[in-house]
């Protein structure tokens, strides 16, 4: 009998040797309030199905690294391609706007750019 | 068992009976010891472990399809089986009669057709 | 686009002037994700198909309304035994006489009793019935949750600080498809006489989930 348990995604975790839980709800940052907020609307509207974001999620190869939020943002992105919803040139075009509103005048160097230098 | 034995035969359904339902509470079953790839709601650790029908739910569509953007029709029967700890993890630590209860589509489920002498959960 | 020195990145149209949030509460600038989760939404507004409002509205009924509501059901299920019964028997159904409607959400209510401790988990995800309990603990979504509460459930409630005698049955429910569960505390005997909404005050989130039994305040 094959030690590698046979097709068990990552997802499916029951079992797992696992540690400590940290008990502390540590909340949402507001971002990801808003990304809940979006998926809510878009599985009302019927536009997106829980059960294809979570096969698209079960799918991720970083599943396993990323966090909760992180796992949702990137099912999503899938399933958007998936259903010709947006391209990937616009999502890459639409993601470089956003990183350069939050920059700064050169002279004016923001504290937090400073810091993610670091 | 305790309590949470004496329940089942007094269980109903919480929704509408799903007609054409195969199995009853507190029949006997057996989750399929299968391992297809693919988006599956029966958790990897439950396969091929034996327990009792503890309320039918309804009927459903199947979430297998519609993970891939099917409509998931015709509705599938959704069951609640109740399984003894100690039958489904081996080294559990704890009393015989801790039970772990999930939600199993009938298609995953065969008649549990060990005999009694091995068959009680 | 005019550059300015405001740190909280604010959409260019963006005409809601009461957006003072931070574009992140951490210290650094946003992630790849975050910037990817902003795109997509952006996206999705200029092309139609969701708007910033229905967003934003969601934000509040998660954030106002939604995690108030299963202490409300909870505590009037305690103050009435008839009620309880038809809790436990049709829980949506239940929500639905006190004005809640849970949207997708076929709700199950398991009680605990002097014999029976309920504990819910979903292995598979992190389902769980949002529109009675508002967003799940970030515990309940780790991955530690999820793998070790089937197997060895009264390890993990050791580690909320609940212990349970062995007589006691643990019954744990993998909320695997598409019920969604709430437990029924058993109401500590000190409460006699509290009103609903005192009552609702001690049905925390890890109360309903099982993870915690409720506690009152001053008593040992």
């Amino acid at each position: 009998m094959s030690d590698k348990p046979v097709n068990k995604g990552p997802h499916d975790l029951g079992g797992e040797a696992a540690g400590l839980i940290d008990t502390t709800d540590h909340g949402m940052l507001f971002w990801e309030k808003q990304a809940n907020a979006l998926r809510s609307v878009l599985s009302r509207a019927g536009i997106v199905k829980v059960d294809e974001l979570r096969r698209a999620a079960e799918g991720l190869e970083q599943y396993g690294k990323l966090a909760y939020f992180e796992v949702t943002t990137s099912a999503l992105r899938v399933l958007l391609l998936e259903k010709g919803l947006v391209t990937e040139a616009e999502l890459e075009a639409k993601m470089a706007e956003i990183r350069r509103r939050f920059d700064v005048p050169d002279e004016m160097e923001s504290p937090i750019k400073q810091k993610a230098k670091r | 068992m305790t309590g949470a034995g004496a329940d089942i035969s007094a269980m109903r359904s919480s929704y509408a009976q799903a007609p054409g339902h195969r199995f009853n509470v507190g029949d006997r079953v057996a989750v399929k010891s299968v391992f297809p790839p693919g988006h599956r709601r029966t958790p990897w650790y439950i396969r091929g472990k034996h327990g009792v029908i503890e309320r039918i739910c309804g009927a459903f569509p199947n979430p297998e399809e519609l993970a891939y953007g099917f409509d998931g029709e015709p509705a599938k029967v959704l069951y609640r089986v109740r399984f003894t700890q100690k039958h489904v993890w081996p080294g559990y630590q704890g009393p015989g009669h801790d039970v772990i209860e999930m939600e199993i589509f009938e298609h995953w489920l065969e008649p549990d057709d060990r005999a009694d002498g091995d068959a009680k959960p | 686009m005019t550059k300015s020195f405001d740190y909280y990145a604010k959409r260019p149209h963006d005409h809601d002037h009461d957006e003072h949030t931070p574009q992140s509460e951490t210290e650094g600038p946003p992630s790849e994700f975050e910037i990817m989760s902003r795109a997509m939404q952006e996206l999705l507004e200029a092309k139609g198909v969701v708007t910033a409002d229905q967003v934003r509205r969601r934000i509040e009924l998660f954030e106002e309304d939604f995690p108030y509501r299963g202490g409300r059901v909870v505590a009037h299920a305690w103050t009435d035994p008839a009620f309880k019964k038809r809790l436990l028997e049709d829980g949506r159904a239940a929500c639905s006489e006190m004005g809640i409607e849970l949207e997708a959400e076929r709700l199950i209510a398991v009680e605990n009793t002097p014999e029976v401790h309920n504990l819910i988990v979903c292995t598979l995800c992190s389902c769980y019935p949002r529109a009675l309990l508002g967003m799940p603990p970030t515990w309940y979504k780790s991955r530690n949750y999820r793998s070790r509460v089937v197997f060895e459930p009264r390890a993990v409630l050791r580690e909320f600080g609940t212990l349970l005698p062995d007589n006691v049955t643990v019954r744990v429910h993998d909320s695997n498809a598409d019920m969604r569960y709430v437990v029924i505390p058993m109401r500590p005997k000190s409460t006699e006489g509290w009103s609903e909404e005192r009552l609702a005050g001690i049905l925390t989130r890890d109360t309903l989930v099982g993870v915690t039994v409720p506690e009152v305040p001053g008593k040992e």
